[in-house]
């Protein structure tokens, strides 16, 4: 008698299940961290406590978390709405690139002593559509020659890269600080930086949560969200049933792009207050992949993903202290994407295990268990 | 004449395609198999950091391109697991391989106490033919110029065409990718010959990257890649999942990365920045082009269940 073990699908799982699977990701991503620290001498309780500490524990740490995560969320909405079509947009990271410079450029050209509320609107005005014109470069040929935009998008990013890179250290431009020998970009004026919560925590995080329940809403209760769901699931029945799949094509990458360009313009006038290309390429765009990935696409799950992985990011320096290297936090989201995405099997399969004579005598009852 | 700038440029274009050459060969297996695997890019870096280790260690150059394959091959493992067994959507679970594969080689280059960023390339990668061969004009160094990986690879590359279209073997594997449902009526082993031909690209993919790190650049860098591995993946299409056209489209890429150099000794003066954006907008500009034209993007012959998981019961 040997064991067997057999995959059903689910139906619908139940709420323990739909709680317990990610849950059990986490945790089997923070044993294998674990793990990887303990192999590198380090010890992994040490290592996690810091990174609670320094997120969690007290005002300044969940400031630092929050201010973290507030492009997390935007960058992860931006991944949320394409992926939920299908649309593989593995091009926010370029996108914010793009909405950096065009907020940065646009706070540095209007006058001073514009008026804060229409400095900051032009701002993210600016940025939303600088990256929604850079998604449109890869979202034109996948919506007329079905393009393979995987590919497209992310050699945007490489070109918005560079181009981003050259603007303060290739020549000295219009962003560049003439004034200084290294090469910086000139800070913004202080009406175009976004209004203190606390501390460092700035009003981009309230833009962040608006975008949010904006797009659940948009997603859910509007027409355009309900094709954008169905071509999702079934673009040939949906092109029978009358959708236009190269206009959704278009607008969800544009509203994609736009997402992530605000995220860009926002980092500019909450955070780094000028255009500062180290700063800006910290892989926020992919590490939105992982946070809509988690989040299962959902707008509203994005939010506390990113504050998840925020945490995590904010606990970087701080592990540097202990000695434990800092890139171990890319290491942790990327096993937590991992795991996360490993954890969808579990959500819509069951395991069932049965010796084998049983099995054989069972499955008539579960074949007219499916019917 | 073998200092002349074109010689030189094209000595350097095959050995900066080559890396790149190594991953797309085996990424064009597995996606003949029918599997997608988009973490080209984070197997090359795993198999960059682990055999730039195993050299430093060994001193031993097929060693540590051996060890760099088969991190890239556990890699691979997971991909294989996840896409096939478990059918995770396959962008998915391959963007999580390059995430991964990014922060554990980041990570590992910065640990113990002489931590690999600060190490010394440990093997000799030189030349194997004799110096008469070597210094015979122009075809000298761009011929018989090179080190043993180079050979190699364009021993592999003639043997993944043999195999793909005069083997049974091959003809299995193109099977599986076209028509899943036919090659397991046939009685073909489809998550089987899945699992084994995703190992092979990760293998590739994990050579390619030690090469790079070991020969083409002599350090350890973080991020070391720098997009090799998206170029990999774009240039299976390019070539329409034909070796022979890999290797052709790969010297061109080497090429392209190495432009700046090139017009360095050519005295002509571009920022270095869009020079380094070329290889991508080029790419760019080639997926397009040929998804254009629906005729020949059906002519390039895309495995017809390319990215499809296969399950017989959904059949």
């Amino acid at each position: 008698m040997t064991l067997r073990v057999s995959v059903e699908p689910r139906a619908r799982p139940a709420l323990a299940v739909r709680v317990g699977v990610p849950i059990a990701s986490l945790a089997a991503a923070a044993l294998v961290g674990a793990a990887i620290i303990v192999v590198s001498g380090n010890s992994p309780l040490e290592a996690y406590r810091t990174v609670l500490d320094s997120s969690l524990n007290g005002v300044r740490p969940i400031t630092r978390t929050l201010v973290l995560a507030t492009p997390l969320i935007l960058t992860g909405l931006a991944a949320a709405v394409a992926f939920r079509m299908r649309v593989w947009n593995i091009g926010a990271e370029g996108q914010l690139y793009m909405g950096a410079i065009a907020a940065s450029g646009l706070a540095l050209w209007l006058p001073a002593d514009t008026p804060k509320v229409l400095m900051l609107a032009a701002m993210i005005v600016g940025g939303s559509v600088l990256g929604a014109l850079w998604a449109g470069v890869a979202a034109l040929p996948k919506a007329y020659f079905n393009t393979n935009e995987v590919i497209t998008t992310l050699m945007l990013n490489f070109v918005a890269l560079y181009f981003m890179n050259y603007l303060i250290f290739g020549t000295v431009s219009f962003w560049r600080d003439p004034g200084r020998n290294y090469p910086q970009g000139k800070l913004i004026p202080d009406s175009a930086e976004l209004p203190i919560i606390h501390h460092r925590l700035h009003y981009g995080l309230v833009i962040a949560l608006i975008a949010a329940v904006v797009l659940w809403w948009v997603l859910r209760g509007t027409t355009w969200g309900f094709e954008l769901r169905t071509i999702g699931d079934s673009p040939s029945a949906s092109r029978y049933a009358g959708m236009s799949v190269s206009g959704k094509i278009l607008s969800v990458l544009a509203l994609s792009g736009a997402l992530a360009g605000v995220a860009g313009a926002i980092e500019i006038s909450g955070t780094l207050k000028a255009l500062d290309p180290r700063a800006v390429a910290t892989e926020l765009g992919f590490t939105g992949i992982v946070v809509a990935a988690v989040a299962r696409l959902n707008p509203l799950g994005v939010v506390p993903v990113a504050v998840l992985l925020g945490a995590v990011a904010a606990s970087g320096a701080k592990l540097q202290t202990i000695g434990i290297d800092a890139e171990i936090v890319f290491l942790l989201q990327g096993l937590i994407f991992l795991f996360v995405a490993s954890g969808e099997f579990f959500l819509s399969n069951r395991l069932v295990v049965s010796s084998t004579s049983a099995a054989m005598s069972q499955t008539p009852a579960t074949e007219a268990a499916h019917e | 004449m073998n200092d002349s700038v074109l010689v030189l440029s094209i000595v350097s274009a095959i050995v900066a395609g080559t890396p790149i050459l190594f991953a797309a060969l085996g990424e064009i297996l597995t996606e003949r198999s029918g599997v997608m695997n988009l973490g080209v890019e984070g197997m090359m870096l795993i198999g960059g950091v682990t055999g730039f280790w195993a050299g430093v260690q060994t001193g031993n150059l097929w060693v540590a391109l051996l060890a760099g394959g088969l991190a890239g091959v556990v890699f691979s493992a997971v991909h294989a697991l996840l896409a096939i067994s478990l059918r995770v959507n396959q962008i998915v679970s391959g963007l999580a391989l390059v995430i991964v594969g990014n922060g554990l080689s980041s990570y590992w280059g910065t640990i113990g106490d002489a931590p690999l960023i600060q190490s010394f390339n440990g093997v000799q990668v030189d030349p194997i033919l004799p110096e008469a061969l070597r210094g015979l004009p122009a075809v000298g160094p761009i011929l018989f110029g090179h080190d043993p990986v180079v050979y190699l690879s364009w021993l592999i590359v003639a043997g993944a065409g043999y195999f793909l279209y005069r083997t049974n073997a091959g003809l299995s594997l193109r099977a599986v990718g076209e028509d899943p449902a036919a090659a397991d009526a046939a009685g073909l082993s489809v998550t089987g010959i899945r699992y084994l031909f995703t190992l092979v690209g990760g293998f590739g993919a994990g050579v390619g990257g030690a090469y790079l790190a070991l020969a083409v650049l002599g350090t350890w860098q973080a991020g070391m890649t720098a997009g090799a591995g998206w170029i990999a993946v774009a240039l299976v299409i390019l070539a329409g999942w034909r070796p022979w056209l890999a290797l052709l489209a790969s010297y061109v890429f080497g090429a392209l990365r190495t432009l700046g150099f090139t017009l360095q000794i050519a005295g002509v003066e571009v920022p270095s920045d869009f020079l380094s954006m070329i290889p991508f907008v080029v790419t760019f500009l080639v997926v397009v082009i040929v998804s254009a034209n629906p005729e020949r993007a059906r002519r390039v012959g895309a495995p017809a269940s390319l990215g499809e998981p296969y399950s017989r019961e959904a059949r």
